[in-house]
């Protein structure tokens, strides 16, 4: 059309696409673009023809890869030029050549706005596609408003329209801050009314981006959304051209059930039933057929179905009908569409159940994993790691034990480790587990970390009954020829801890045992022969009577290796031949391992990790957070795995005592990470019920946001959330108002405060009880003490202090006496380790009785995230490439933050200093910025350099701009979050709360505790 | 010796194989396949001429509108692979007559399969002499029609050749008319500040001979060089003669020039091959004569204009004139109009590689020729980057002048039949990289 008769132009790209190679072809370029430079260059202006030929030379140019930094400005000036051909090719040019923040789109944000609101479809529709392909602010500014009129207009064609819908979503993507959606529900539901198809796709989704950001307004679209699946799927009034392959607009079927997927239910009955009825058609309505497209088009709709009837929780009866077509799917040949059924199958099975209709399909999922595709194996695997229970778990980890010798390297890791989790977690007896896991490391023992078998060591460790079992069992594997390493470190240490157990066996005995062992021993590296060592020591200790033989054999395998270069090795081999010489002593020293603490399998974490992909909010995603933080509460109230039937709540505490005092068999492995302090065995026998009822909902009170403590790693989504609200939470929480009668003395929202900017200080305090702490942080390490200082006469009885840890916190505190002596002080120091950047805090629940007053409080510990940074002061240069090195978001993260306490500079500076953030003077030449730097210390990762930038307005001290940089994301965004709630939530006289110690008691005594607390802290 | 290649490839501008062959197999066939990925089609092209990509070391260099890439995967002689590529194309124009490129290359390929298996053998080069190969490789190259060499000649002995104490010339040549030309050709290297200082300065000159003489002549030359002047007056012990003495740095000869007899008497003496060769390169840096001074001044007014003004002053002799003078004026890239007022010659602008360039085809000595231009330039979008101002380049030929001033004092001939010859002898120097800093 308009290239119609533009000679210059095809003379031009012909002669480019006869150049032999790269360098003719940019010798022409030059040339041409030398010839473009003179001609915007003459003083004698161009033609209207001339201007759109050279500038849609500079396109094809700027197409084949070529800077063209000049004639914006003739691109631009085209837009307004008044016949279509030009104006079109302002408007391409415009779109491909600028960006959003060229300065140049402000000349023509009038010209664009004239075509908007102007009467010529062809001019409105170049404008609505330029400005939704640009999308920048300013045009979001100052163009939304028309683009919202021409879309409710009436008079517009379809054409018009559907652009315009499309243009105000991309607007709206980009700046949802800026296009106004006030009222836009109403409007919404106006526009679903449309008859047209096309406008309606388009208004879809417009509606999905609205709906996914704030579905409570858009109730009123629900019903229309309904009536226009109704409409589809009954394909009433659906023209020629919306049918695809005799589906009836399937995009806009997808959409719509996507819109629908972000209201949290459909209460009305009618809409209900109605949507559910077409539900029903879609699912009777889909089957496998040879098109290609006509299947892909029709799955597409299935799927988005089935996601629907999942977000819904529809009847038992349609959600079998769901499993049935997806157990067809899977039945099929063709491998794209197995993939999805089962995927789809693995969604299915968050809701609860279905589980028992997808077994039936057990025996062609594990036809799947012998499938070909890789893709598809994996799917099988996470299927039947998924759809695992008690009930099935015997078969399906048999299956996949079986499955490993075949199955190919890249999945083996996985493959064991998820069968490891399973046998786990569902082991109806524990010798059977034994069994799994051992066969495990026999069959694929390279791919077996090293928490697998530390984690069958735990077991029968903490279990008495499966040690002769477990000895019996690893002998048999060590007597097979060619024997794995890990299978050599687990039978080591189990002979060497239980092998005595078995000695009236026949071909047991200690010197057989140790034969056995020891004929492994050159096989083996560096890293088995320490393990080797303890169980010949221990084999030593067992042996009874002592054997003169055995024994001068094993102290000459210790001589051998007293000067291994091994420094592990070494120390122990030396170690033991001192020990072994001591005779008796070696019974105390080598006696049986400890049980030991019940803890979160770590493999489970490792799963945990390996799950959290990118964090897109999608409707099932959502759903997805919803039914683990749900699931989490399920087997919380769950006293083991065996349990199904739900319990009252009423009756928590008392199916929940039991599991805590026999901790040793409790497999619950979702169980909260909440340490218990030693003196939880000595509990008094009938503690107050109310106590109790505290320290179980305790956690469960704590744990406020979904998955606060537990899941805090999953996303930014819930950090989110956990963080404000824990920044909000006042420090003390209140569990039960009748219990706690007693006053606390002095702020402790401000004593906590105080406590996040120095290292010593008190706590908390009452009449009767003062908690100080003093702490030191290093690195990642931090040692607190607790000093809990009795101000009374009568001595503080059933003292209890709990540390609930939030994720990122590992958190051991010693023994807390149950009783505090009158006017004595108890120190209780308390380790601290941190994994990961989060501004969640530890809580320490602390109760204690005096008299009859049961007193529990729960107090934030200042374990926060400025603890386990480290000033550093970073030379300008280094500074400047780190800073220039971190680009963009996550990495660097801006906000302009509002609504701060004023403050000059200099107090700010002391301020970021106090948090053991550097301020780094002279960097920046502005002297009303401040440039600081520091080093963040946790576990998982090496010492992190953080650089932070904040901007102030002298003219408005109450708000700034703070920008920040580090080599992790979560803790750029935790440490702008921090800052941020520092410098809002700044009590308004945190330097000038009174020293504890002049606080107005004025009874307080020479010699109190208290005071000699607050003379050694201060 | 050490290696020098493993396989040597001949592909044309877009990356096509057009000969290839294989010295050893411990270089895969599809080698030439990651020379186009990774050297061809990126910017790199023409930035290292060597450059290692997955074990292997690829060596290149174009030459007209061929490239030509040796691959090696072991330690090997570069500076010798280089040499032998040199030598190698040298070969092929002396086959073919002149030209050397893609066309000439498909039309004797052949023939190129031939000399290649002679000229390497397992990686280790061989003779490369064209006199010698000629002797026995005999196929004839497909000759464009203006090179006008009969071929009607006898075959001689090839084994005599090879292996006798003259290697390079045939016995019992006959000519009716005994001639024998000699050129000296200076290529002046020049980078002049803009205020006129010399930064660096250098010409590499070699001395090119053409002989047709009948029989086995004894060449002896004499030149304006320091040492042999110095040698020659302590010999005939008698002072030197007044007049300039040039000293000569690395100089290299031609096989067929007598080292015992240059060491001892310092005189270059030798027995020529028959036709063209070149006799010897030398270099010199001290006592150059430049034969142009070139004062610009570039004036950037604002962002949208400039002003440039060239003078070009000739410093030879009024009676010589310079040949194909060219200037090039680099300018931004954003150049749009050009405006020119010169005194002699033509000037436009090339868009292409964004300079003025000024020709004039006939420059006499001792005048100055000046350019002034005016260049506007368009604004640009990209935030503007100061200009870095490249050097002004010049491109010339002088006939009749040395930069060096190096004469040609005698050049002798005897034979033993004793008859008279004729000898031509011809300067020129041309501009090698001759840059001024503006």
């Amino acid at each position: 059309m308009s290239m119609h008769g533009m000679r210059g132009l095809s003379v031009f790209i012909s002669e480019i696409r006869n150049c032999q190679n790269k360098e003719q072809e940019r010798l022409r370029i030059d040339k041409e673009l030398g010839n473009v430079r003179n001609r915007f260059k003459n003083e004698k202006g161009l033609t209207p023809y001339e201007k759109k030929k050279y500038v849609w030379k500079m396109l094809y140019i700027y197409m084949l890869g070529y800077d063209v930094d000049f004639g914006h400005m003739e691109a631009v000036s085209l837009i307004s030029a008044p016949k279509y051909p030009e104006k079109q090719v302002g408007y391409i040019v415009t779109s491909c050549l600028l960006n959003e923040n060229h300065d140049f789109l402000r000349l023509a944000i009038n010209t664009v706005r004239n075509d908007i609101i102007g009467r010529n479809e062809t001019f409105q529709c170049l404008a609505l596609t330029m400005v939704g392909n640009i999308g920048g602010r300013e045009f979001a500014e100052s163009l939304a408003p028309d683009v919202q009129k021409l879309l409710l207009s009436s008079s517009c064609r379809p054409l018009v329209r559907k652009k315009a819908a499309l243009c105000l979503l991309r607007l709206y993507r980009k700046n949802p801050d800026i296009v106004n959606v006030d009222g836009w529900a109403d409007r919404m539901a106006q526009l679903l009314d449309e008859r047209d198809l096309g406008v309606l796709t388009s208004s879809m989704s417009l509606l999905v981006a609205l709906a996914s950001n704030n579905h409570e307004v858009y109730w009123s679209c629900l019903p229309k959304c309904v009536k226009i699946l109704e409409r589809l799927a009954r394909n009433q009034d659906v023209p020629q051209e919306y049918t695809y392959y005799g589906i009836p607009s399937p995009w806009l079927q997808v959409k719509t059930m996507r819109a629908l997927q972000y209201f949290p239910t459909i209460e009305d009955p009618n809409t209900r039933r109605t949507l559910f009825e077409v539900l029903q058609r879609i699912l009777m309505g889909t089957d496998v057929v040879k098109n290609v497209n006509k299947n892909n088009a029709s799955h597409a709709v299935l799927f988005e179905a089935l996601a629907l009837v999942m977000h819904l929780d529809a009847e038992k009866e349609m959600m079998s009908q769901c499993v049935a077509l997806l157990g067809k799917f899977i039945a099929v040949r063709e491998p794209n569409i197995r993939y999805l059924g089962l995927e789809n199958m693995t969604r299915m099975l968050m809701v609860t159940d279905v589980q028992e209709i997808i077994k039936r399909h057990q025996a062609q999922i594990i036809t799947s994993l012998k499938d070909p595709d890789v893709s598809i194996r994996r799917r099988a695997l996470d299927l039947l790691y998924g759809m695992c229970d008690v009930t099935n778990a015997k078969d399906i980890v048999e299956e996949l034990l079986q499955y490993l010798s075949s199955a190919d390297f890249t999945m083996r890791e996985e493959l064991s480790l998820k069968a490891a989790i399973l046998a786990e977690k569902f082991a109806p007896d524990l010798s059977w587990y034994v069994d799994v896991i051992l066969q495990l490391i026999d069959k694929a023992g390279d791919f077996i970390s090293d928490d697998i078998w530390f984690r069958v060591v735990q077991f029968v460790t903490n279990n008495d009954d499966l040690q002769p079992y477990a000895a019996a069992k690893v002998k048999e594997y060590l007597d097979k020829s060619a024997v794995h390493e890990t299978m050599v470190k687990v039978s080591a240490y189990i002979l060497g801890e239980y092998s005595h157990l078995l000695a009236r066996r026949p071909g047991c005995s200690p010197k057989e045992i140790f034969s056995l062992l020891h004929e492994k021993l050159p096989t083996v590296s560096t890293t088995t022969i320490p393990i080797l060592l303890s169980a010949y020591a221990k084999i030593l200790m067992h042996t009874q009577p002592p054997d003169q033989e055995l024994q001068s054999q094993i102290w000459s395998i210790f001589n051998k290796y007293e000067s291994c270069i091994d420094a592990e090795i070494q120390q122990r081999a030396v170690e033991y031949l001192a020990l072994c010489q001591r005779g008796a002593a070696l019974m105390d020293i080598l006696a049986e391992m400890p049980k030991f603490p019940e803890r979160k399998s770590s493999l489970i974490k490792r799963t945990e990790y390996s799950e959290g992909d990118t964090a897109e909010q999608s409707a099932i995603k959502l759903r997805a957070q919803q039914q683990t933080s749900n699931a989490l509460v399920v087997t919380d109230q769950h006293p083991a795995n065996g349990a199904t039937s739900p319990v009252p709540v009423g009756q928590l505490s008392l199916v929940k005592v039991p599991s805590m005092i026999t901790t040793e068999n409790d497999t619950s492995t979702d169980h909260p990470l909440s340490q218990q302090n030693g003196a939880l065995s000595n509990v008094d026998p009938q503690p107050p019920s109310a106590d109790l009822l505290s320290d179980i909902l305790g956690p469960l009170a704590i744990e406020g946001p979904p998955g606060a403590t537990v899941q805090s790693e999953h996303n930014a989504v819930s950090g989110l959330e956990g963080g404000s609200d824990a920044a909000d939470g006042s420090a003390i929480v209140p569990v039960d108002e009748q219990t706690n009668t007693v006053q606390p003395i002095g702020n402790i929202a401000e004593r906590f405060h105080a406590l996040c900017l120095k290292d010593s200080g008190v706590l908390y305090e009452d009449p009767y009880i003062q908690i100080g702490i003093k702490a030191e942080w290093r690195g990642h390490h931090g040692r607190l003490v607790l000093f809990l200082g009795n101000k009374n006469t009568a001595p503080l009885v059933s003292v209890q202090a709990i540390i609930l840890p939030p994720a990122h916190l590992k958190v051991e505190l010693s023994l807390v006496p149950d009783t505090i002596p009158p006017r004595a002080q108890v120190q209780c120091p308390l380790e601290v380790v941190n994994l990961r950047p989060s501004r969640d805090m530890a809580v320490l629940d602390f109760s204690y009785k005096f008299g009859t007053n049961m007193v529990n409080v729960k107090l934030r510990l200042p374990a926060t995230l400025n603890k386990f940074l480290q000033p550093i002061q970073v030379p300008a240069e280094e500074f400047f490439s780190q800073w220039r090195s971190l680009s963009g978001p996550p990495l660097k993260l801006q906000e302009v933050i509002r609504g701060i306490r004023p403050m000059p500079l200099p107090e700010m500076a002391n301020l970021l200093n106090s948090f053991r953030i550097m301020n780094c003077p002279g960097l920046d030449p502005n002297p009303n910025n401040l440039v600081a730097s520091t080093t963040f210390y946790s576990e998982s990762r090496p010492a992190m350099l953080c650089l932070v930038r904040i901007e102030t307005d002298p003219a408005d001290r109450t708000q700034l701009r703070m920008t920040l940089a580090s080599g992790d994301p979560t803790l750029t965004f935790e440490l702008k979050e921090f800052i941020k709630e520092q410098l809002i939530s700044i009590p308004t006289a945190p330097r000038s709360p009174a020293p504890p110690a002049a606080q107005p008691t004025p009874q307080i005594p020479p010699n109190d505790p208290a005071a000699i607390l607050a003379g050694l802290l201060s | 010796m050490p290696v020098a290649a493993s396989a040597i490839y001949f592909l044309n501008l877009r990356g096509d194989v057009l000969i290839n062959r294989l010295y050893r197999d411990d270089v895969g066939g599809n080698m030439v396949d990651a020379f186009r990925m990774h050297i061809m089609q990126t910017k790199e092209l023409g930035t290292c001429p060597v450059r290692q990509i997955g074990g292997c070391s690829f060596f290149y260099m174009r030459i007209s509108n061929v490239y030509i890439v040796i691959v090696v995967s072991s330690n090997a002689n570069v500076a010798c692979a280089f040499k032998f590529v040199v030598e190698a194309v040298a070969l092929f124009k002396s086959y073919f007559g002149g030209a050397f490129d893609e066309d000439a290359i498909r039309n004797n390929f052949v023939l190129i399969y031939e000399l290649l298996d002679e000229i390497m053998d397992f990686g280790y080069p061989q003779n490369l002499s064209p006199e010698i190969l000629k002797l026995y490789i005999t196929q004839e190259g497909v000759r464009s029609p203006f090179s006008s060499k009969s071929s009607d000649k006898p075959v001689p002995n090839a084994t005599l050749q090879v292996t006798g104490a003259v290697g390079w010339r045939r016995e019992g040549l006959v000519y009716k008319k005994n001639e024998v030309f000699l050129d000296i050709v200076e290529s002046v290297n020049l980078l002049m500040s803009s205020k006129g200082s010399v930064l660096r300065c250098d010409v590499t000159g070699k001395i090119l001979m053409k002989c047709f003489l009948s029989g086995m002549p004894d060449l002896k030359l004499g030149l304006n060089d320091k040492i042999g002047l110095e040698k020659e007056s302590q010999l005939k012990s008698r002072p030197a003669k007044s007049g300039k003495t040039i000293e000569l740095d690395d100089v290299t000869f031609h096989q067929c020039v007598n080292l015992t007899r240059f060491n001892s008497e310092k005189t270059v003496s030798f027995v020529p091959p028959d036709g063209e060769f070149e006799l010897m390169k030398y270099r010199i840096t001290e006592g150059v004569n430049l034969p142009f001074r070139v004062l610009p001044t570039i004036k950037e007014l604002g962002r949208t204009r400039m002003e440039v003004n060239v003078k070009v002053k000739s410093v030879f002799g009024a009676k010589m004139f310079a040949l194909g003078v060219v200037i090039k004026i680099p300018v931004p890239k954003q150049t749009a109009k050009t405006s020119f007022q010169v005194t002699s010659g033509r000037a436009k602008y090339q868009a292409s590689i964004d300079c003025l360039v000024w020709k004039i085809r006939k420059f006499p000595g001792q005048t100055e020729p000046t350019l002034s231009a005016e260049v506007e330039l368009i604004s640009t979008m990209a935030e503007k980057k100061s200009w870095t101002r490249p050097p002004i380049q010049m491109e010339f030929q002088v006939p009749m002048f040395t930069a060096s001033g190096l004469r040609v004092r005698f050049l002798k001939v005897w034979e033993k039949s004793g008859y008279n010859t004729v000898e031509w002898v011809r300067y020129i120097t041309k501009a090698g990289s001759y840059e001024i800093r503006c």
